[in-house]
Parts: C-alpha cells; structure tokens; sequence
C-alpha cells in the first residue's frame, strides 16, 4: 500500500483512538474453493458487486474486498478465488492457510462438481480442527434447476452430517447472494468473535473515516461489472 | 600505528644476528630482528593492543552517536514545547538544518565504525566470530554492513523516528537492541529460530506500541513497516539464503528444474494469452522483468510490491485476450508460465526469506498476502509438474524431457500438441513464432515474386510474338486487297448524275383562265 506517509502525534493519536473505538473492523479471510466451472469468480463478482464504486480500473476478479456492517463490527471480507482445474488441487492448501471462513462451491447441474467438494472438504478437514473455520457448503447456479443432478437435500444432508452450513444460491440472478454474505458475516463474527484475536483488526489507511459515511469506502481493488 | 614505526626499526637493526631481546637465541629480519619465541609474545601483545584500542574508539563512538540522537530528541521536544506559544513554524525551521547537521555527522561516525572495524579483522568471518566469542564486548555496528543503501535507510529510518517523539526514542532503543543481540547469536541460530526472533520482536514491539504508547493501529501499521524495512536492511547479508540451511541447493534445483521445462508452452498450461496482441507481449515481457527484479530488493515488502506488480501485470494481459475480468482460474496458470519463461533468480530463497521475515499479517491476508500465495503455489506446482499436468502422455513428457522431442518440431512428429495451433507447431518463444512467420512471409514472397517474374517473361514474349502477328495479319491482308486506285473521275460525276438522276426541272404552266 503506497498510503503517503502520516505524521504521528499526540493529538492524532487521541483523536483516532476516541472515533475508532465504537466500531471495529475486523478483516476476515474467506477462501473459495471448487471445480473449474461451478462459478466461484462470479459468486466472488457478486460479493464484491453493489458496494463497489470503481476508484481503479478492474484488473481481475481473483482477489476482491467488501464490507459487511453488523450491528456492533464491520467486517472487511478479503475474497480469495482459487484455481480449480483438478491439475491444481495438490497446491490449493496454501490458499486456505489462515482462511477464517471457506466456501466449498457446487454446480447442481454437474454432479461431479458435488463429488470434487466431497475431496475439497476432506483436504480441508485434514487441516482444521472442526469448529474453527466456518465452512460453507454452496449449491451454486439455482437457476439451473430443470437440469438439476444434486437434489438439495442431497447437499442438505452431507452439510449436516460434516457440521457444515448450507445454501442454495444463483450466482447468475443474484438469488440468495445478499442473504448468504450476511449469515457468513453473522457465523464468523459468532465463532471468531468468541476466540479473542481470531481475527485481526484492520488497519485502515489514513484516508479511510469509518464514520464519515458509512457506504462508500475507498478500497485497494476493486472489481466493476 | 604502532606496527609501522617498528616497521622502520627494521633496516637500524638488520644486521645484529642474535635477538634484539637478547635471550640469546638468533633473530630473525622478518621477525624484526627478533627470535621466534619473542616474536611471537611481541607480535601477541601488540595486536592485542590494537584490538582493544578498536573497540574502546567503536564504543566511543557509539556513545557519540546516540548521544547526538538522544540530543536531538531533547532538542525537538523542548521546541516543541516551546512552539505551544504559536512560534511552531519558526522554531521548527531553525531546528532542521541543525538536525540535518547532526545527522550527517552519525551517518559519518557511521561509516567510520565499520572500516575501523574492517581494518582490524580481515574480513574473515571466522575471526570475528573468535573474537566475541573470547567474550569481547561487541560493539552495536557489528551487524552493519557498510554501503550506501544501509547508511540511506538507517538515515530514513531516523528521519521517520523523529516524529513520533517518545515512542520514537523508544522504538529506536528496541531496534538497536535487538539487532546487538541478534548479531550475538547469529552464527548459532538456524534459520528458522532466526525468523522466530524477528516474528517476536514484531510482535513484542506492536504490542508495545498499542498497549504501552496508545499509539493507533493505522500507525502502528507504518511504523511496522518502517521497523521492519530498517532491520531486514541490516540482517539481510546474513539471513537471507543462510548457510545453515539448504536454500541454495533447493534455488540450484529450481532452476535447474525450468531450464530442463523450456518446452512447455502456452497452450499445455491452457494459459488464456495470445501473445500476437503487441499489448499483451509487452505486458507479459512487464511481468516477467517485475519478477525477475524481485531479487534485487532487500526488504519482504519490496519483494512482495514486485509479485504484487507482476500479478497486476498478468492481469492486464489476461484481460485484454480474453476482454473479461480474469479469474483465479486464468490467473494461476498464468503465473505459472511466468515463472516458467522468467526463471527468476534464487526463487526458493526469495520465498523463504520472506516468510520468514516478513509481517505475518500482510502473508496471511491483503492483497499482497493473495499473490504471495499464488506465487508460492505456482513453485510447488513446478516442483511437481508431471505429464498428466500438462495433459501429455508420459512417454511424450520423457520425450520433451530428453530434449529428443521440442514442441518447435512436435507437427512433423503428429503428436498431440500440433492440435495447439493449426497453422504452424507453435514454438514458445513468442520471438520464434515471430521469426517463422517472418520466413513463412519471405518464402511466400519469393515464390510469388517468381510467378511474377515468369508472367512478365511471358507477357514480354507474348507482346514480341503479337506484333508479329498484326505485322503477318496486315501482310496477308494487303496482300490479299491489293490497293487499287480508281480513275479520277470526279467533276464528271457530279454533273453527270445531276444530268441522269433528278426530275427535269419543272416548266411553267400557262393557264387561260
């Protein structure tokens, strides 16, 4: 971050200090995982979509940020897509180190994509103690349903018995999207919150005033549709 | 000093046979006209000297050193105190040429430390590390390395303390400790427990920040930055590629392993560039000089600023080829092929050193953080990079691994990779691929200039042989028609025609009536 450089004093100090306090903002990693296909980068797209206001041009849509505003935390999700041709799944666990909240993604109308979550899932749970991260299990492309191969209940059943939440979403009409990001928002801040220093404050740049307005922020990236 | 005025002593006693000590043994000119015995005590006693002398000017001098910067301190607090009567501005401009004063001075003093120091141990490492291990007291420059990048961040670093006050003198302490100490203990630490020290002095220290100084976290956060830029500037010589660890082998493996994957091209890693979009070559060519420079920089944030640049870079050209935002799945085989094509230098040493020493923080998440991975996966996947993940069959993958196969030749071999590209095996350099469709071009030219070449001759024999045909036509024909000329019988036709053809001309009728 090349934020010009900020002349400390004791005045600034105090003045942060007394405006920070009320409302934290947390920075939460959230790792997408799945097959090639299943429309993790446009589940990330919506994530990052509505809040963005573009301040730069749009690179890529593999790293994104958004904001989520509870009632007492702001949370700044950190997205990180990651590759999901099979050819990379050896090499994927050094994306999910650290994660606070994974999302194993689905395609309902390509079963294989459900039994590659099935393989995600146990790489996942060989590097986690149950409880710490949330994982996600996510039927995406909702819209899809005349050619549907995984039932929902189907997906419903494997989220419960590995502990797992579950949702049906359409990455495409936006169906549940909105609704899904803040049950995330909710878990994560209930099982991190809980853990003091599970999640790192999030130091803002100097430019950044929480409480100026409470919409639009300034970010590093940013994706445009 | 001392050894050279003995030195001229040489020649006065040179030709006295028996030691200048007089034990009655022969002397010796190299000895300095000394027996080998009292040479040896002398010669002991005399470094000895030295060394100590060294040291006591070193401290000396570090004394001086943080004296000026404890003064400096002393003298911007009390301006500062004084300039709450609206006099700020001023006393402030009087201060900074004094301070920039004091400054060049400690930067000199600096300097001066460390070729004192060169001066009595030879650059050897072993004799350094004898030495404080015969329980010297070492002096704080021992962990410096002369050189003007040093003596620039050091200075920067001072600069940026000078703000923060209080916090800053303190922080200053901490760093100057913790680099005394490590430079202790650097030669009996591995790398890992290297990296611990560090992580825990980041630690400690932003802990201190936040708790003992109240100072906020967006400063913290700068502050950690200019931390760890100042130390890792200092410790870089001795911790990156240490040689306690296998580093350099793993580096030599690694780039070993690229030369030997020179063949794989764009199409096996299913990368979405199309290099013959002179935008998408110059950000590729961008990319690639980005990683490459990696190496080049000393502090873990510089490196990570060069991946983080090199990512944006394959972006672009991800994006331009296929004119939508690229995703996680274009931009992890893309990088691959960068690193491929790239080779960066000592790649598995940059890695380490930076997670090892870089704030855990920026690793773990960030923008930065996301790349770092990314570039973490892509020399893991090379590690491992077999036949199945490039989709070739294993004999194929021996073949290209033996160099007996190249992917520049693969069409006339029919193998799998000719399907790539259907008009020419698509070598993968894209300068190749320039230079054959520049000799395709050429030869395409040199048979269509030939074809015109023989049109023209036969146009030219056509135009010779056709005006000998008009010629024989017109010879046929005059000979056929001779030319023959009527009698000229001009004026007589008009009249007699007049005479034979027209009416007689009309008489006039006489009417009675």
């Amino acid at each position: 971050m090349g934020e010009p450089f900020l002349r400390v004093t004791a005045e600034t100090q105090d003045h942060d200090a007394s405006r920070r306090r009320p409302v934290q903002t947390l920075r939460v990693k959230m790792v997408l995982l799945g097959s090639s296909g299943v429309g993790k980068s446009s589940l990330a797209l919506r994530f990052g979509k509505d809040q963005f206001r573009s301040t730069s041009p749009t690179v890529g849509c593999a790293y994104l940020t958004r904001m989520v505003h509870l009632s007492d935390v702001s949370l700044r999700f950190e997205i990180w897509d990651t590759a999901g041709q099979e050819t990379y799944h050896s090499v994927t666990p050094l994306y999910y180190r650290g994660a606070h909240t994974a999302l194993l993604v689905y395609d309902i109308s390509r079963r294989e994509t459900f039994v590659r979550a099935q393989l995600w899932l146990k790489e996942l749970e060989k590097q986690y103690i149950p409880g710490s991260t949330v994982i996600w299990l996510i039927g995406n492309k909702g819209d899809l349903s005349e050619d549907r191969q995984v039932t929902e209940q189907e997906g419903r059943i494997l989220a419960d018995e590995r502990n797992l939440f579950f949702t049906e979403t359409s990455a495409l009409s936006g169906d549940q999207v909105t609704e899904l990001l803040l049950m995330i928002a909710h878990r994560v801040n209930e099982h991190m919150g809980a853990q003091q220093g599970g999640l790192s404050e999030w130091r803002g740049t100097s430019c950044v005033d929480l409480h100026q307005n409470n919409n639009i922020k300034p970010f590093n990236t940013c994706c445009k549709m | 000093m001392s050894r050279r005025t003995e030195r001229r002593g040489i020649h006065v006693d040179q030709s006295d046979l028996l030691c200048k000590k007089g034990c009655g043994y022969y002397g010796n000119a190299a000895w300095q006209g000394l027996c080998s015995k009292c040479w040896r005590e002398e010669y002991q006693q005399v470094r000895q000297k030295q060394i100590q002398d060294d040291w006591a000017l070193a401290e000396k001098l570090q004394r001086e050193e943080e004296a000026a910067y404890a003064s400096i301190q002393g003298a911007q607090s009390q301006s500062h105190s004084a300039a709450a009567t609206s006099q700020q501005p001023q006393a402030h401009a009087s201060l900074t040429p004094f301070s920039k004063f004091e400054e060049k001075k400690t930067n000199e003093k600096t300097r001066k430390v460390t070729t004192v120091k060169k001066f009595f141990s030879p650059s050897s490492r072993t004799a350094a590390k004898k030495e404080s291990q015969e329980g010297k007291t070492p002096s704080p420059s021992i962990g410096r390395d002369a050189g003007f990048d040093t003596d620039q961040v050091s200075k920067d670093f001072m600069d940026f303390l000078k703000n923060l006050q209080k916090p800053g003198r303190d922080i200053h302490k901490q760093c100057r400790a913790f680099l005394i100490s490590l430079s202790n203990k650097k030669h009996d630490l591995g790398a890992d427990e290297l990296s611990e020290c560090v992580q825990d002095f980041y630690q400690n220290l932003a802990d201190r920040l936040i708790g003992h100084f109240k100072v906020s976290s967006e400063s913290v956060e700068q502050v950690m930055d200019q931390v760890e830029k100042y130390i890792m500037t200092r410790l870089y010589k001795s911790v990156f590629c240490p040689e306690t660890t296998d580093d350099e082998k793993k580096d030599l493996a690694t780039q070993n392993r690229i030369r030997a994957l020179h063949w794989v091209t764009i199409q096996m890693l299913c990368v979405s560039f199309d290099e013959e979009i002179p935008e998408v070559s110059e950000n590729v060519v961008k990319a690639i000089t980005d990683i490459i420079e990696m190496d080049s920089k000393r502090v873990p944030r510089d490196k990570l600023g060069c991946i983080t640049r090199c990512s944006k870079h394959i972006f672009s050209a991800i994006r331009i080829t296929k004119k939508e935002p690229a995703s996680a799945d274009d931009f992890l085989p893309a990088l691959i092929y960068i690193v491929l094509k790239a080779n960066p230098p000592r790649l598995q040493s940059n890695i380490q050193y930076i997670t090892r020493f870089c704030i855990p923080s920026r690793l773990m998440t960030g923008e930065d953080g996301y790349y770092f991975t990314n570039l973490c996966c892509a020399a893991a996947f090379i590690e491992k990079l077999d036949a199945q993940s490039l989709n070739l069959s294993p004999e194929e993958f021996e073949r290209y691994m033996s160099g007996q196969a190249s992917s520049r030749f693969s069409s006339s071999n029919g193998d799998v990779t000719d399907s790539a590209s259907g008009s020419d095996a698509m070598p993968s350099n894209p300068v190749l691929v320039q230079l054959n469709r520049n000799l395709d071009m050429l030869s395409d030219l040199s048979t269509r200039q030939e074809a015109l070449n023989e049109a023209a001759a036969k146009l030219q024999a056509d135009l010779l042989s056709w005006t000998e045909n008009v010629k024989r036509e017109v010879n046929d024909i005059l000979e056929r028609y001779p030319l023959q000329v009527p009698s000229r019988t001009v004026s007589a036709i008009d009249t007699n025609n007049i005479e034979n053809n027209l009416p007689p001309p009309l008489t006039p009728e006489v009417f009675a009536g």
